[in-house]
């Protein structure tokens, strides 16, 4: 049941690049190669970033030296073609430098209260979906997917602990519910961001810039992806519950992951086959509201990022039993009982009034020996006793210790070791 | 496989967990040689850059309207938009509209007559008839 939530995430291998001073607009403009050393001498002024922005950023605990100007400058982007020329077009997003000066972004900033070590700049980058801007290191998909491994590895973590007898498909369906596309859409709706008409150089830094008819980035990757997965998706295997734990390569037990594009790759360059999302708004705006976790956790720290995801994302209301459909509930129960040692179910009619009546009303009560498992009133007595069976079990899968502590408490420096916590062999398979 | 999940979207609640301000931005139209103006004009000078400075969670857009009232124009995160005439008001009249349009949540305005509203289910629940010792009739 809980098999993605003690995956190692390597988050430093991931997102050291994320800390390192994003380019001077030297970089941005010519990209020089290996061979070409020398640096234009008209583009290597001083730019926003090379001053403040990188001396903040080593506050954070996970900081890696910030690489000089001349390191960055020189480096050569991963396997693509190189123009030794300098780019004459527009640039596909806005100088990093204008992020300073947008009251929009200033306001975004200040309205999420977000802590001052987050430059900007930034969060201005996070706004940068890579439908607009292919470059990785203008846009939000290195940041986004260490935000969503974050979001994700809290939210799972939480849902175990809290609710240890959830069934694997509303675990997954919880997991969506609290970090999917949709709900991460409507946090960026909360949160005021609008979006710009068409992505650009000259659109304020402050507005979420995005293309619908461009490739992009789908965060669907979780740990890792087994390579069995997409043979399973050529021949249609793995669709049952076991076979989305198995190989599902998101933490939602979809494994659309296998036809989608591998991560990342959305340079124009390599970008050959186009994927259209179908709903392209929602992603981005998910993607931003990644970003900006991403963003809290590189330049704020560990235990920042935990309660950012907490108080923006696990505090909203999200009713698990309303997520239940069940086939043959008074056959699971059964199963139950005799799995768990407890005397067959029993139902009894507790109460009725009306039965010659239009509207008869059966209170129906199911008991295993002594004790009630469930109650429910129903229009017939068959109804009453199905509904009631479907009360005993929400009542079981639903059961919470209350609050418990999650692995992630004892990452503190004074914690108390971890006690490992209940958690259920899982539901009735038949 | 008898459990089947239904796809439900958890709902977030200003103020629980954490808070929005539901103001993100403030438009602030004077005229310059209007007398209607003369008190916004004074506002501007005065206190505008305190109260923005106080509330860095909204965007202040100031621009003139010439031959035009002063008007100050919130809006709002649901969307909608409320404006102000502040024709002919002092300084801190304006000061009181302005904070009127960062504190409103940009909803209509509704009348509220129940004590509490709340989207969670009651604690104590619903009362049912078939349940207790029942009522001699």
């Amino acid at each position: 049941m809980s098999n993605y939530t003690m995956k190692r995430l390597r988050l430093d291998r991931v997102a050291s690049q994320l800390l390192a001073a994003p380019t001077s607009p030297a970089a941005r403009l010519s990209r020089p190669s290996r061979i070409s050393r020398s640096i234009p001498q008209t583009c290597r002024h001083s730019s926003l970033y090379n001053t403040q922005p990188c001396q903040r950023r080593h506050q954070s605990t996970a900081a890696p030296q910030a690489p000089r100007e001349e390191e960055l400058v020189l480096e050569p982007e991963d396997g693509e073609p190189i123009p030794e020329t300098l780019r004459s077009g527009p640039l596909p997003s806005p100088h990093p430098s204008r992020a300073a000066s947008s009251a929009k972004l200033a306001a975004l900033h200040a309205r999420l209260s977000l802590s001052s070590k987050i430059p900007v700049e930034t969060l201005a980058r996070a706004l940068v979906d890579p439908s607009a801007d292919a470059h990785p290191k203008y846009n939000n998909a290195n940041l986004a997917y260490v935000g969503s491994t974050v979001l994700h590895y809290h939210a799972s973590e939480t849902l175990i602990a809290r609710y240890p007898r959830l069934p694997m498909a509303i675990l997954f369906t919880a997991m969506k519910g609290y970090a999917g596309n949709p709900a991460l859409h409507q946090v960026a709706r909360a949160w005021g961001v609008e979006s710009a008409a068409a992505p650009g150089e000259e659109v304020d830094p402050g507005l979420l810039q995005f293309d619908p008819m461009k490739p992009t980035v789908v965060m669907n990757k979780w740990g890792y992806v087994r390579a069995e997965t997409i043979e399973s998706q050529k021949f249609k295997s793995g669709k049952g519950l076991s076979g989305r734990v198995m190989y599902s390569s998101n933490p939602f037990g979809e494994s659309s992951a296998a036809k989608a594009l591998p991560n990342f790759e959305v340079d124009d360059g390599r970008n050959t086959k186009t994927m259209l999302l179908q709903n392209a708004p929602a992603n981005a705006h998910a993607n931003f509201v990644r970003a900006v976790i991403g963003a809290v956790h590189m330049h704020c720290g560990r235990d920042a990022a935990k309660s950012f995801v907490k108080s923006h994302f696990l505090s909203r209301t999200f009713d698990l039993s309303k997520l239940f459909e069940f086939d043959l509930p008074t056959r699971e129960l059964a199963r139950l009982c005799a799995r768990e040692n407890f005397e067959a179910p029993v139902a009894r009619l507790e109460s009725e009034t009306g039965r010659l009546s239009r509207t008869p009303v059966f209170v129906v009560g199911i008991y295993s020996g002594r004790d009630k498992l469930g109650e429910a009133p129903g229009p017939d007595l068959d109804s009453a006793r199905v509904a009631a069976s479907i009360n005993a079990l929400k009542a079981w899968y639903l059961y919470s210790p209350g609050q418990v502590s999650v692995p992630s408490d004892t990452f503190a420096e004074d914690a108390a070791p971890w006690k490992p916590a209940y958690v259920d062999i899982g539901e009735i398979i038949s | 496989m008898t459990i089947r999940a239904l796809e439900k979207i958890s709902v977030g609640q200003n103020g629980i967990g954490s808070f929005i301000l539901q103001c993100k931005r403030l438009d602030i139209h004077y005229c310059d040689h209007s007398g209607s103006s003369r008190g916004m004009n004074a506002f501007i000078k005065t206190h505008l850059s305190k109260f923005a400075q106080k509330n860095p969670a909204i965007e202040f857009a100031v621009s003139p309207r010439p031959r035009k009232h002063p008007v100050m124009i919130g809006h709002y995160i649901n969307g909608r938009q409320k404006s102000i005439c502040v024709a002919n008001m002092e300084p801190s009249q304006i000061l009181k509209k302005a904070e009127l349009l960062r504190d409103a949540s940009g909803d209509k305005v509704k009348r509220v007559n129940k004590p509490v509203t709340s989207i969670n289910e009651s604690v104590r629940g619903i009362w049912s008839p078939y349940h207790g010792n029942g009522m001699a009739v």
